[in-house]
């Protein structure tokens, strides 16, 4: 039995049209605000590049877009301590997923037997030089022929 | 044992939306919300997989990337986006109009909500349409020809500057991506109908408990939320300077 303490009425928070239409408002501003930050070369801060800048700053919007969305819009300021918790929960899986991109920045490329690296990518060099010709040896190929 | 009487004893200060196993309308609306959040979760690490190999390989190939976009026309993309932060609103106006009990608005704003769906949809249809002309979806007959595909800024001194590989890895990328989202889209116009449809009929279970569409709604917001991340991600790639 859990606690009974709302006093049983079914009244649950109805948010006024105005508070969404500001939502709206404020979506379709920061919306602009990309577009028009996405013209501009903004320039470099310490060891981030002028690219990376303008992407942080894209992404930090799209944030705040998201923010609103998820508060306003999904009712989440609004709910339980348990909704909050399960939406916090969903959005950690992010973090520990570009986790694994720590592991791509720091592993050195170690060469497998067969698998060495080439320029061009991963599809046998025939396919772009000469279709027509079929490899002499399997040193014309990306990857060597297993025996 | 609330079972029993609930049964018995209509009318009785029990809430009509209310199913017997919970022992009231705070706990049964806190069940659905929480469940309907577990779902998006296991959305987000969907999605956020994709997300993860786009950031990988745009760090990789920034620039090949960079080209690629170019394609892309962002206001499409800002048209789009608007359209469906649209929708986003008319879709919290109907859960609005659920707990007003409001019958007729409710269909009505759903309705503009499927209108909305649609609209990007067709929109998206003219992108990809535009994006099979020039050959840019992956495949060996991958733009074949660059110059119409990229045009003359894909080249330096005549000779093509972009990675082939690396731009088809953008529109495999793209089109992955872009293609779920739209997936979720045709979904969501299905679920949407099926929901007027229970209003139109004055189904038991969407009158008496606004939560049902809520649910709707938190699954079609979800889907706008995927669409605030791709668009900059793809349509408004900075200039690597």
């Amino acid at each position: 039995m859990a606690s009974n303490s709302s006093s049983h009425t079914h009244e649950h928070h109805i948010v006024s049209t105005g508070t969404y239409l500001l939502t709206l408002g404020a979506l379709v501003v920061l919306m602009g605000l990309t577009v028009a930050i996405a013209q501009v070369n903004l320039p470099a801060i310490g060891i981030l590049s002028g690219t990376v800048v303008n992407q942080l700053v894209a992404l930090l919007i799209a944030t705040i877009k998201a923010l609103l969305v998820i508060c306003v819009f999904m009712g989440v300021k609004w709910g339980t301590t348990l909704t909050k918790l399960w939406v916090i929960a969903g959005f950690v899986t992010l973090p520990l997923l570009f986790g694994i991109l720590g592991d791509y920045c720091t592993r050195k490329y170690e060469q497998q037997p067969g698998w060495e690296k080439i320029e061009d990518g991963a599809l046998p060099r025939i396919s772009y030089e000469n279709p027509a010709k079929p490899p002499a040896d399997s040193s014309e190929l990306n990857v060597k022929i297993r025996q | 044992m609330s079972a029993i009487t609930e049964t018995s004893d209509h009318g009785h200060g029990h809430h009509p939306g209310l199913h017997h196993q919970y022992e009231d309308m705070a706990q049964q609306t806190e069940s659905y919300i929480v469940g309907m959040w577990v779902f998006l979760t296991t959305e987000i690490m969907f999605f956020g997989a994709l997300f993860f190999i786009y950031t990988l390989y745009r760090w990789n190939y920034q620039l090949d990337f960079y080209i690629a976009h170019e394609h892309l026309d962002w206001k499409l993309g800002a048209f789009n986006t608007t359209v469906l932060l649209f929708s986003s609103f008319t879709m919290v106006m109907a859960v609005q109009s659920a707990q007003l009990k409001k019958r007729i608005a409710v269909m009505n704003y759903l309705g503009v909500t499927v209108l909305c769906a649609i609209t990007f949809l067709v929109v998206k249809y003219f992108e990809y349409s535009s994006k099979f002309a020039d050959h840019l979806y992956p495949g060996v007959n991958f733009a074949t020809d660059a110059k119409a595909a990229f045009g003359e800024h894909a080249f330096e001194a005549g000779k093509l500057a972009v990675n082939m590989n690396h731009a088809q890895l953008f529109y495999g990328l793209y089109f992955c991506m872009t293609g779920l989202h739209a997936i979720h889209i045709i979904v969501g116009i299905g679920i949407i109908i099926a929901l007027i449809r229970l209003w139109f009929n004055k189904a038991n279970s969407v009158i008496h408990d606004y939560v049902p569409t809520e649910m709707v709604g938190l699954y079609w917001h979800f889907v706008d939320l995927v669409w605030i991340f791709l668009f900059p991600l793809f349509y408004l790639m900075p200039k690597p300077h």
